[in-house]
């Protein structure tokens, strides 16, 4: 198991360099519709007398935006977008991943920030009131109805639920009784799963009739009136021994 | 210089692929650059999420199995907590914070607590640069922010609060953390540890020491002046943990630190907070003396005054040191009696522990006084449980010894015979084991104590003393004439020797009060559930 939780450190010692990239949210939507290898566009980093020039291109079949409701908005994406470089000054950032077998590995240290901005454009200002659009439209809405609801409460002779119900318990019967020593070994089972239990519960477990079933219990069992354990039944001290879940039941004496 | 056309202008064109299917997640991991954290200097590391924060099922109520559980518990738990609408989030594994460990169990550790709403408005994406010179791009999936953690002590908010008053005082603030640690076995007593613990500690203390300078008031001087010998030459505080370690562990060290930490606390006031303290004499020693001598005189066995003032605390706390003493108690007290308006003024810590003690003393005192005052005739009976009772409530404190006080002593009640306070003379009468601070007072002494012959103060004579010039005395003949007149309780009677009038202190009020009565013997009714005096004539 020392695997688990191992983290691999090649990354770090060699000291691999990787950018850390803001990038719009549209954008990301776009390369997600990326096919084939996943090539979403061009990086052109440029020295400009000196000072480094990074943009961005986005591939031509990457433009199209589909709009809610996927319909072709008309809007397109913009295409250009210089990166704006930015320093890692206050913090020291490192890229680690995580594989579904939950391995992990730095793969490196992020020598270099930068944002991507999409160029002003006439297209970027479409997409933009595409995009307020969108939110504008409240979320819930209210509709005028032309017509009453009417199917959803009608009068029933009886529910269907209240026939399955009487239809099982027909079936059940009434509690018959068994053999009280039959009862004593169900409920001693019982017991040894847990300590309390309610009567109701009991009840149910052993299907007896509930006078019978109280008889029984008075003889074995004591009732807990107060206390946390309010209104349950529990067996008798010299009945139970809970170390740590025996197994052998204790003999009555009848 | 301006150029013409784009010159010096170089760029390369690079791929930029976003991986489709990727089993990787990719996170950061963020550390603050003051941290100077070096990654490729970690030789391994260990990661893993922290899941302190999960709440198991089970965890938090009483555990299954068949003892003590009930059926269907949790069911009805869950239908309980859903009725009141207490929603408990979901443990989502993704969202708990990691724990990492670099360099093994010695190195450091890092909880990296996880950024919310980093993926909302925008996407973070790592570029890569592949071999084949192409950028590949990955979303981020969650960001960390890794924080070391502290492996020494750090002191709670309360604490910090504490040390923080005390700042400009304490310059050693290594005995900061080496009190708590001390005050914390003290509570989980074990003494191989604190023995391992102190040994550990021995040399740091003696390298404390040496650069140690610990600003001490007048306080701390004296304390330690009153303290054991056993303390070799510790004159500041860090003496303390040293004398723990020499000391017996249970009684000095927790002497010891109750008093460690009762200076610290004690530190705090300014010099303005014991402009108000009733003290009964400021200066003059010799008043002092004569002060404790009179009371001692004054006093008897009887019931302990409910009121407690300045004055009668220092002399119970002189009681209370030499409880245990029978010989020798005078001089004792008389010393203590000496020190204690000294100490009060300071608020000395032995005071302050003593007092402490006391507290529950003088309430058992009250109690055992309010019993003696309902039955002064059953003197004997009284007295006696009362007093066992006492004796046996009282802390062993230690007891000063001192032999010189005796002559002090007698001049004192020497003085107090002339004096204008009655005396009341009833003490021979007293049973042996009644001690009330008054009764550092000769008169118990003479009872209690076997053969105190140089010691015992010699009683002023029995019966009324001449009245003294004040309006209203305390003289038997005044009780007298209260109890003929109409039938009182003690209460009324003590209202009519008011204190500020007769010049008694409450307690010696009670004492005399007490004693004309046993002399008196007056008759006892009952009157509205309410036991009354009277005399006839």
């Amino acid at each position: 198991m020392s695997e688990k939780g191992e983290v691999d450190l090649t990354g770090a010692k060699q000291n691999t360099g990787v950018w850390l990239v803001k990038v719009p949210k549209y954008l990301s939507q776009q390369w997600a519709k990326a096919s084939g290898r996943g090539e979403v566009g061009k990086l052109r980093i440029g020295k400009n007398q000196g000072k480094a020039e990074v943009e961005f291109t986005l591939n031509e079949d990457l433009t199209m935006i589909d709009s809610l409701g996927n319909k072709p908005s008309g809007v397109q994406a913009p295409r250009d977008h210089p990166f704006t470089m930015q320093t890692v000054g206050g913090q020291t950032l490192a890229v680690f991943t995580e594989t579904q077998s939950e391995r992990i590995s730095l793969e490196g240290l992020v020598v270099q920030r930068a944002e991507c901005r999409p160029a002003v454009s006439e297209n970027y200002m479409k997409l933009k009131r595409l995009q307020i659009e969108e939110l504008s439209k409240p979320v819930r809405l209210s509709q005028q109805l032309e017509k009453a609801v009417t199917t959803n409460y009608k009068p029933v002779a009886n529910h269907s639920y209240n026939l399955e119900y009487d239809r099982k318990k027909k079936e059940e019967g009434k509690r018959a009784r068994v053999d009280k020593q039959q009862v004593l070994d169900m409920l001693f089972s019982a017991f040894e799963k847990h300590q309390y239990y309610n009567i109701k519960d009991l009840v149910d477990i052993t299907k007896q009739p509930v006078s019978y079933l109280k008889e029984i219990l008075r003889d074995i069992g004591i009732y807990n009136v107060k206390g946390t354990h309010k209104n349950t039944w529990e067996l008798k001290p010299e009945y139970r021994h809970y170390q740590g879940g025996e197994e052998e039941e204790k003999e009555t004496d009848d | 210089m301006a150029s013409l056309g784009g010159s010096s202008s170089s760029s390369t064109e690079y791929i930029v692929r976003v991986p489709k299917n990727t089993s990787k997640k990719y996170s950061i991991m963020a550390f603050n650059s003051g941290d100077k954290v070096n990654c490729s200097s970690w030789t391994q590391a260990r990661m893993e999420r922290d899941m302190s924060n999960r709440r198991m099922y089970g965890v938090e109520e009483t555990e299954e199995g068949a003892a003590g559980s009930e059926f269907g518990k949790k069911q009805r738990e869950e239908a309980r907590r859903k009725k009141f609408g207490i929603v408990t989030r979901e443990f989502k594994v993704e969202d708990q914070p990691w724990i990492l460990k670099v360099n093994g169990k010695a190195g450091k550790r890092f909880k990296g607590t996880k950024k919310g709403g980093i993926t909302e408005n925008a996407s973070y994406y790592i570029f890569t640069q592949c071999p084949d010179g192409a950028f590949e791009a990955f979303p981020v999936n969650g960001w960390y922010n890794f924080v070391p953690q502290a492996k020494h002590r750090t002191l709670t908010a309360e604490e910090a609060e504490e040390e923080w008053g005390r700042r400009n005082k304490v310059v050693n603030h290594f005995s900061i953390m080496l009190q708590r640690r001390l005050r914390e076995q003290e509570r989980g007593p074990d003494d191989d540890d604190e023995e391992g613990e102190k040994g550990g500690k021995k040399k740091k203390k003696k390298g404390g020491r040496g650069g140690d300078l610990r600003i001490h008031d007048l306080e701390d001087d004296l304390e330690l002046s009153s303290d054991e010998s056993d303390s070799s030459g510790g004159e500041d505080g860090d003496s303390k943990p040293k004398k723990k370690e020499g000391d017996v562990k249970g009684k000095g060290k927790k002497k010891k630190k109750k008093r460690g930490s009762d200076s610290e606390a004690n530190e705090d006031s300014d010099d303005g907070d014991f402009e108000g303290l009733e003290v009964d004499y400021m200066s003059d020693e010799s008043s002092s003396e004569e002060e404790v001598g009179e009371e001692k005189a004054k006093s008897n066995k009887e019931a302990v005054p409910k009121g407690i003032d300045e004055a009668s605390e220092s002399e119970e706390e002189s009681e209370e040191e030499k409880q245990n003493e029978e010989e020798g108690k005078e001089e004792e007290e008389e010393e203590e009696g000496k020190k204690t308006p000294v100490q009060t003024k300071k608020k000395r810590d032995s005071s302050g522990e003593s007092d402490t003690s006391e507290d529950s003393d003088i309430d058992g005192e009250a109690a055992s006084a309010l019993f003696m005052k309902r039955t002064p005739p059953k003197r004997g009976g009284g007295r006696g449980s009362g007093g066992s009772s006492r004796t046996g409530s009282r802390p062993g404190t230690p007891s000063i010894d001192s032999t010189s006080t005796s002559n002090t002593l007698r001049a004192a009640a020497s003085k107090l015979e002339q004096g204008k306070r009655q005396v009341v003379g009833g003490s021979s009468e007293s049973p042996a084991a009644k001690r009330l601070k008054m009764e550092s007072s000769s008169t118990a002494v003479t009872t209690q104590s076997p053969a105190p012959s140089g010691k015992s103060t010699p009683q002023p004579p029995s019966g009324k003393s001449t009245p003294s010039s004040s309006d209203v005395q305390l003289t038997e003949e005044a009780v007298r004439r209260y109890l003929i007149r109409k039938p009182m309780t003690t209460k009324d009677l003590l209202k009519k020797f008011q204190t500020k009038r007769t010049g008694l202190s409450s307690e010696q009020t009670v004492n005399v009060l007490a004693q004309i009565l046993k002399r008196l013997n007056p008759e006892r009714k009952n009157v509205n559930d309410k036991m009354h005096f009277y005399l006839t004539e």
